[in-house]
């Protein structure tokens, strides 16, 4: 990842909430001392945000207004959602919502998006959440259990582990083998993982921990 | 204020809009009709129509200028020789000097000398100022031409010559010609016609002198009067011969125009004598046999068609002096331009009673009202001396009418058609409901219910579920019906939009699906799944709903027969230039768990069905190299190759 933006991020945060929106910048400016975060309040104060300031990671309410004067809808933050990931497929996004399983809706979008993508649940400990912003700033997936059925995996996400764990290739020869990109093969990690409920421990190779949930599933002998 | 010139701007944009696209047809016709009018296509019917139109109008009183002296058969017979010697000719002229007229005319040709009798009229015609006899100028076929009489001025001379129109109509009246110098003695080579000759004279008498015209100088006028030359183009006229100085001829209607005597009469003294006295007096021959006559359709009359010649020299002369002095109108046309513009207003008219008007008899009505006052206001406009087109604006009218109400007829038979083809899709998508939905669930509850007795609670779960789904069927149905032909309605919650990708819409219904409460799906552990973009663009949204029914049937199907499916694979992309949709589980599977032949389902024949509409192949198998399992598959040529969207 980027130094700088890890350093510096931009960030928009959208909730129409005044003092969620003060708590969470507060929660950033501590965890991202130098980093630019701006606000809206609405799904088009968003848009007009994210073209002009062009963020690296947008903090997402589900329910929030269409414009200023409308009332707080989960199905605006969903259209909204919908609209940044088609517009901007390499940005970074946390969602911060009670109901995640509004979200199933989008499961389509989000498995093809390529920037991180995160939820976090309002309730959540602050510094849990900082640590979903941070994923999402690394462009991992972290989606809840209740948006997924059981183990649902797409084929090239079986392929990969098998050209990973069986073959022992590396993701450039896995590339190759898939006649896809590298950061594609590195996308299809994140949302394996993700599908897997395998995320980053501090002291734990992630990719082992992989390998150890997809022998523990059956997905590779 | 600037919202309403807004609004207005925006209805104008979108009416001309409707306009560019509807009316084309319609300024096609307008454009055809126009051509065929330049082309002179339409100008024998603008004729017959004119003629029409003028034997329409209401009777004139008789114009008593004019008195036609005609010899008729009864009077031939009596001479007992023909042509009528000059002597009668000579004794006629002095009888009627007696009462003093104001001109004579004699329209006979006397080029030669016709015993017994012809130095009386050599006499007659040296005395007599007020005389005027006719020769003929212009050549005939053989090159012909018929001198005056002898002993005539030049100035009591006039030319009887008459200028046919194609069809071998007379309409118009010559009034002056040059003739070729060579052929002609004369040294003024200018003629003027019988009819101008008399119509001068008789002027004269009453203080007006022919001079030029000041609107157009090659014009012949009469004080205010001016006579207007046609010209090539004039009126219904394309390429007319303009040679020399012609008027269009508004005929005198009604069936006795002018009074007409014999020659009897005026020798036996019976014509009264005012009658005669300061007026016109024409003699001519009024017998068929002596073959003086001339085609007309625009004169009533016993006869229709044929009139005499002298009765064609009373109208042409009579249009001039009753114009001069009672002001009756001449005819007159537009100028081209004007013409134009008339014809295209009423093609425009013709259109926009379809825009008006939606139903097709209105239409009708419309056109009959607009065809009766089109008519109606060019004959008024004739009336009134104007000659405006009449056939190429009936035309467009009609024309652009009439092809609209065609245009709606069929539109109608159209919608008529697609009602019927519409229940028909409520009457399948009905059932499709019912199948696809609660009768998955009963079938998944009766095939539980032989495996193991179910608990009552459980049973009243899973028939709530059913009731559920039963009373989801006429909503989920009514929606697709009334309003949503574009998208599915799964759920009253669940609503796919048909028109986004279809890799999309699958991916939800199979979301969907396997939330289902279904005995197999219990039993899953993993799902695999593909969802790639498809070329279905050639698909119609009925096919792509097809396909979205299709991926919900083998679904449930899964959910029901797999029994103890572990893993399912569900594929959607694009295999060697052929769409695939397929479903492979590794549960018991249908064949092997019923054990006997089956009908085929409803599911079975929907599936068929949609790859015969997409020219694919279907099939259902169980998977013998697995210990189990069965894959369903849909596949079907795609048209294009395209990977954009690659998950």
């Amino acid at each position: 990842m980027n130094q700088s933006i890890q350093a510096m991020p931009k960030i928009l945060v959208i909730d129409d909430h005044e003092s969620v929106l003060t708590g969470t910048v507060s929660g950033l400016r501590q965890q991202y001392p130098q980093a630019e975060i701006v606000t809206a309040q609405t799904a088009e104060g968003a848009q007009q945000q994210i073209e002009r300031t062009q963020p690296d990671l947008v903090m997402v309410d589900l329910s929030i207004p269409q414009a200023a004067v409308e009332s707080a809808q989960t199905n605006t933050g969903i259209e909204l959602l919908k609209t940044l990931m088609q517009q901007y497929p390499t940005l970074n996004i946390v969602v911060q919502s009670a109901y995640a399983k509004a979200l199933a809706r989008l499961k389509h979008e989000i498995n093809n998006h390529e920037g991180g993508f995160t939820v976090a649940d309002k309730s959540l400990p602050l510094k849990e959440m900082l640590a979903r912003v941070e994923w999402a700033l690394q462009g991992l997936v972290y989606t809840p259990k209740e948006m997924r059925t059981g183990l649902e995996m797409k084929h090239e996400w079986l392929e990969v582990l098998k050209l990973a764990f069986q073959e022992g290739l590396q993701d450039k020869a896995i590339a190759e083998r898939m006649q896809v990109g590298e950061r594609t093969v590195r996308h299809y990690w994140t949302q394996l993982q993700d599908a897997l409920s395998v995320y980053p421990q501090p002291g734990k190779n992630i990719r082992i921990q992989t390998e150890m949930r997809a022998r523990e599933e059956g997905l590779i002998d | 204020m600037r919202q309403v010139r807004q609004k207005i701007r925006d209805k104008c944009k979108r009416e001309a809009a409707i306009w560019r696209v509807r009316a084309l047809p319609g300024f096609i016709v307008v454009a055809l009709i126009i051509g065929l009018r330049f082309m002179g296509q339409l100008q024998f019917f603008e004729r017959l129509a004119l003629d029409y139109l003028l034997r329409l109008r209401p009777s004139e009183p008789v114009d008593e200028r004019i008195l036609i002296v005609g010899i008729n058969e009864a009077d031939i017979q009596r001479i007992g020789t023909y042509p009528i010697p000059d002597r009668h000719i000579a004794a006629l002229f002095t009888t009627l000097q007696s009462y003093d007229p104001a001109v004579i005319g004699l329209d006979i040709y006397r080029d030669l000398p016709i015993e017994p009798g012809h130095s009386e009229l050599v006499q007659a015609f040296s005395q007599m100022e007020n005389l005027i006899a006719i020769e003929k100028v212009l050549s005939d076929r053989s090159g012909f031409t018929v001198n005056p009489p002898q002993g005539l001025a030049p100035k009591q001379v006039g030319f009887a010559d008459a200028v046919l129109d194609s069809d071998g109509r007379l309409r118009r009246s010559l009034l002056g010609t040059s003739v070729d110098a060579d052929t002609s003695n004369d040294t003024d080579n200018y003629k003027f016609s019988f009819t101008i000759r008399l119509a001068e004279t008789y002027l004269a008498s009453q203080g007006i002198t022919l001079e030029n015209g000041i609107r157009d100088p090659d014009a012949m006028r009469f004080g205010s009067t001016e006579l207007n030359r046609v010209s090539p183009n004039s009126g219904g006229y394309v390429g007319a011969d303009d040679g020399g100085n012609q008027v269009l001829l508004n005929f005198r209607s009604g069936l006795a125009p002018f009074r007409i005597v014999s020659l009897e009469d005026v020798t036996e003294g019976r014509v009264p004598e005012a009658w005669i006295r300061d007026r016109i007096v024409l003699i001519g021959i009024t017998a068929l046999s002596a073959k003086d006559v001339i085609n007309s359709a625009a004169i009533d009359g016993v006869n229709p068609g044929l009139v005499y010649g002298v009765e064609i020299q009373a109208h042409a002369i009579s249009q001039i002096t009753s114009a001069v002095l009672d002001g009756r109108p001449l005819l007159k046309t537009w100028s081209d331009g004007w013409e134009y513009v008339w014809i295209l207003v009423w093609g425009l008219l013709g259109i926009s009673l379809g825009r008006i008007f939606t139903s097709p008899l209105k239409i009708l009505l419309g056109l009959a009202v607009s065809c009766v006052t089109l008519t109606g206001v060019c004959y008024s406009l004739l009336l009134i001396g104007w000659w405006v087109p009449i056939v190429p604006t009936l035309l467009v009218l009609v024309l652009n009418g009439t092809g609209l109400t065609a245009l709606l007829f069929y539109r109608y038979q159209q919608d008529l058609k697609s009602k019927i083809q519409d229940r028909q899709l409520i009457i399948d998508r009905t059932f499709d409901s019912i199948h696809n939905g609660p009768l998955q669930t009963l079938a998944g509850i009766l095939r539980t219910v032989q495996e193991r007795p179910l608990s009552p609670e459980q049973l009243y779960l899973d028939l709530k579920c059913l009731n559920q789904e039963l009373r989801d069927v006429y909503e989920s149905v009514l929606g697709e019906i009334s309003t949503q032909r574009d998208s599915i309605i799964l759920s009253p919650e669940l609503k796919l939009d048909l028109t986004r990708p279809t890799h999309e819409i699958l991916d939800e219904i199979y979301t969907y699906t396997l939330a289902r409460d279904l005995p197999c799906f219990k039993t899953l552990k993993l799902k695999v799944t593909t969802f790639k973009q498809i070329d279905t663009r050639p698909l119609t949204l009925e096919q792509k709903r097809g396909l979205c029914r299709f991926l919900e049937e083998a679904l449930c199907n899964v959910g029901k027969h797999a029994v103890g499916v572990t893993r399912i694979d569900v594929i959607c992309k694009q295999e060697q230039n052929q769409n695939v949709i397929r479903v492979i589980d590794n549960g018991v599977g249908i064949d092997s768990s019923s054990g006997t032949a089956k009908t085929e389902g409803r599911g079975t024949q929907q599936a068929r069905e949609l790859a015969r509409q997409l020219n694919g192949t279907f099939q259902r198998l169980s998977l013998i190299d697995t210990s189990s399992g069965t894959m369903c598959e849909l596949r079907w040529a795609a048209v294009a190759v395209r990977m954009k969207d690659e998950g």
